[in-house]
């Protein structure tokens, strides 16, 4: 149980009042080294904080691995969407967010919506983000999932918990993480809106409708632009002609950052400074991760997309897996030791190619609880069908 | 050799795209993928990226510049991934595509395909099980078609490519791979013209009006009826836009009863559109009220047990024949 490290106090302001003014304009937001203040946010993490996201990547990455599994063996209906080699991207930006804040997750982002507010205290009753049992059964397409399975996978959200529910229609939850955050700057709050999107979503006219929406009355809301490098079957190259998607900020005259998405603390400075930005009232922006899919658009694509993509992209692209580049960062900060470094090895293998001792047990554990829960949970007596249509 | 419904429609891109080199395919992951369902393969490494465009995620850009394209001389066929996402285009459709002709007195005319996966059944859900052709069928000036067989689809795609009008074309996916319906399709230039229904079971007791995949609804509620002494007609109408009155009014001449099943909501649906035009055209042929048997009025839902209560099924469809036959 080495990285158990128990629940974690109600999460502070980390990093938050660190930024410097250095970000006011928007040309100097697009993350050059130079452009970046003294400190960084992740300088304001403990040692346990560390660990803590580094534990993340893992049940990030184990939830996924058994879905995988789960999916093979043919107990899951619909369409898994890994995010796998994504995992950075999620838990980087999940994690300095304040309870209150509300997110966006939308295909690829299923662990979202349960690692929300982990920093709460993972088995904690008041945290401000699904349980993982609730997750479990919704894809489990059960009655104990917050939708009551009515719409599949990550069409979910729970609005005492701060998540936005998403349709399948791309950045359609743009506009709406556009309202949440004006009905609070009505009310004079200061929480921040985080919306995920893919690179390949981003080409929708509502993406933009809702982020100049934003602009213009300076809304809290950053977006995150998971650039995996493909969307679907499509390159990058045939969905925007520029190489940084962060540049969709300059129209709107917001910061675009730029994060390495293989990197759970560059996300989590990235994610940091942009949500600073945004709780401060200067209003939206963009932070583009740079990541890289894994497998098949959904795992009904895993066939086809070893036709379409070169074999040596995919080997580049999952070369630089998130959990050895954290693993790397905290033997050099010295947070862990050699010999613990080796107790888990999931990095650089396939969901097909792990076991269960490739992670830390609580996390084994923690994914048990939800699975055990799900297949427990009823399916949806038929009458549901018919309900809920309108408000009575 | 039997072909699937998939492989007819494959063929009549194919065909089409030989015969006409000023057609253009535009579409989300249509090159280099060859579509989601795989309906396109082969059309980008055959005619080329100029000619087939992997679009960026915009069915409003789809659509829209399918409009140029038409404008500006060529045929398109532009493909929606999921017949559900078309309302992220929905403006450049009716109000743009739509009435293109009717707004420049007939000086321009618009020779587009909007083609798609359609339907429920299939577990996929609010967003990826709609059939959303009420939508467009009150837009003036789009031609709607929904074929249940391999060589309809074939033929009534050829002569969609063929219209110089807007044309929506329902491809129901539960029917893609579906061997049970797979067929010889006929040989050389097959092309089926709007606006003729096809008689697909004879009966002299009810007539069932209806197309997609609920035609095999209702032709399995038909046997059932059979079993006891009802003779169930269906009338597959194939294309909604134009609709052939005609054979459904000749049918109810005969049968004197009307039961219409379609897989989308009942409230303002094209069921309710059939009905009302035969109780303007016939109402004196029949003996009982005209039915609907419809989607209940909600989305489609996900989980099987939530899916199979809104939608129609064979026995509530076995239901409404008995209604009306005992009226
Ligand atoms: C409006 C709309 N059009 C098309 C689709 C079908 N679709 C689902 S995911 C996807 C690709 C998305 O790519 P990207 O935004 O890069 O996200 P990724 O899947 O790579 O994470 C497409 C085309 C959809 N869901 N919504
Ligand atoms: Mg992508």
């Amino acid at each position: 149980m080495r990285y158990n490290l128990g629940s974690f106090p109600n999460a502070r302001n980390l990093g938050e009042r660190n930024l410097t003014a250095k970000n006011g304009s928007a040309t100097a937001t697009r993350a050059k080294a130079s452009d970046e203040p003294d400190q960084l946010p992740r300088d304001l993490l403990t040692r346990e904080e560390y660990l803590e996201l580094f534990r993340q990547l893992y049940l990030a990455r184990y939830f996924d691995v058994r879905l995988i599994k789960e999916k093979k063996k043919g107990r899951l209906t619909g369409t898994l969407y890994s995010s796998h080699n994504q995992e950075a991207v999620l838990v980087g930006s999940l994690f300095g967010l304040r309870p209150n804040d509300w997110i966006s997750p939308i295909h690829r982002d299923m662990p979202a919506f349960f690692m929300k507010d982990l920093r709460s205290g993972w088995d904690n009753p008041d945290r401000m983000g699904m349980t993982i049992e609730e997750v479990c059964a919704q894809v489990w397409c059960k009655a104990g999932s917050p939708g009551r399975a009515r719409d599949n996978w990550s069409h979910i959200g729970k609005k005492a918990k701060h998540i936005i529910h998403s349709t399948s229609m791309l950045a359609g939850t743009i506009p709406v993480a556009a309202g949440v955050a004006y009905a609070d700057k009505l009310d004079g709050g200061d929480t921040v809106v985080v919306t995920y999107n893919g690179e390949g979503s981003t080409a929708q006219g509502v993406f933009h409708e809702a982020i100049n929406f934003a602009a213009v009355h300076k809304l809290a809301v950053v977006t995150i632009i998971e650039n995996n490098q493909w969307a679907y079957g499509t390159p990058t190259h045939l969905g925007y002609p520029l190489e940084d998607y962060a540049r969709r900020a300059d129209g709107y005259g917001i910061p675009g950052f730029i994060a390495d998405g293989q990197d759970v603390f560059d996300v989590y400075d990235k994610v940091m400074q942009a949500v600073a930005w945004g709780r401060s009232g200067k209003g939206p922006s963009i932070v583009e991760c740079k990541t890289f899919r894994a497998y098949g658009h959904g795992d009904h694509d895993d066939d086809r997309a070893a036709k379409y993509r070169p074999p040596h992209e995919v080997e580049e692209g999952r070369a630089r897996d998130p959990i050895a580049i954290a693993k790397k960062v905290l033997l050099e900060k010295g947070y862990i030791s050699e010999s613990e470094s080796t107790l888990y090895q999931a990095e650089g293998k396939s969901a097909g190619q792990t076991t269960d001792e490739d992670f830390p047990p609580e996390v084994v554990a923690y994914l048990k609880r939800g699975v055990d829960y799900a297949l427990k949970s009823p399916a949806p007596a038929a009458e549901e069908g018919e309900r809920w249509v309108f408000r009575v | 050799m039997k072909k699937n419904f998939l492989t007819a429609i494959k063929e009549a891109l194919h065909e089409e795209m030989e015969h006409n080199g000023d057609m253009i395919c535009i579409g989300e992951d249509i090159g280099l993928l060859g579509g989601a369902f795989g309906v396109t393969e082969g059309l980008q490494e055959r005619y080329g990226t100029g000619r087939v465009i992997d679009a960026p995620i915009s069915e409003a850009a789809i659509v829209g510049s399918a409009v140029g394209m038409s404008l500006n001389g060529k045929t398109v066929m532009a493909e929606m991934q999921f017949i559900d996402f078309i309302s992220c285009g929905f403006d450049q459709i009716v109000n743009n595509l739509a009435t293109y002709h009717y707004r420049t007195a007939g000086d321009v005319d618009m020779g587009v395909v909007i083609r798609g996966p359609a339907g429920g059944y299939g577990g996929g859900a609010l967003y990826h099980s709609q059939m959303n052709e009420a939508w467009f069928a009150n837009s003036p000036g789009i031609k709607i078609v929904c074929p249940s067989t391999p060589s309809d689809a074939k033929g009534l795609m050829k002569y969609a490519l063929r219209d110089r009008n807007p044309v929506l074309f329902y491809e129901v996916k539960q029917l893609y791979r579906d061997n049970a319906i797979a067929e010889e399709l006929p040989e050389g230039d097959y092309v089926i013209e709007f606006g003729q229904a096809s008689i697909r079971r004879e009966g002299s007791d009810l007539t069932f009006v209806t197309y997609g995949q609920n035609v095999y609804h209702c032709l399995k509620a038909a046997d059932l009826l059979a079993e006891e002494g009802v003779k169930a007609e269906v009338i597959d109408i194939r294309t909604l836009v134009p609709l052939d009155e005609e054979t459904i009014l000749k049918s109810i001449a005969k049968t004197n009863r009307l039961v219409v099943v379609n897989e989308a909501p009942m409230t303002c649906g094209f069921a309710g559109e059939i009905v009302a035009r035969i109780a303007d055209k016939g109402f004196e042929y029949l003996d009982a009220p005209p039915l609907r048997v419809t989607r209940l009025d909600t989305p489609v839902p996900w989980a099987k047990t939530l899916e199979l209560h809104v939608l129609p099924s064979v026995e509530k469809i076995v239901a409404a024949g008995k209604r009306v036959v005992r009226f």
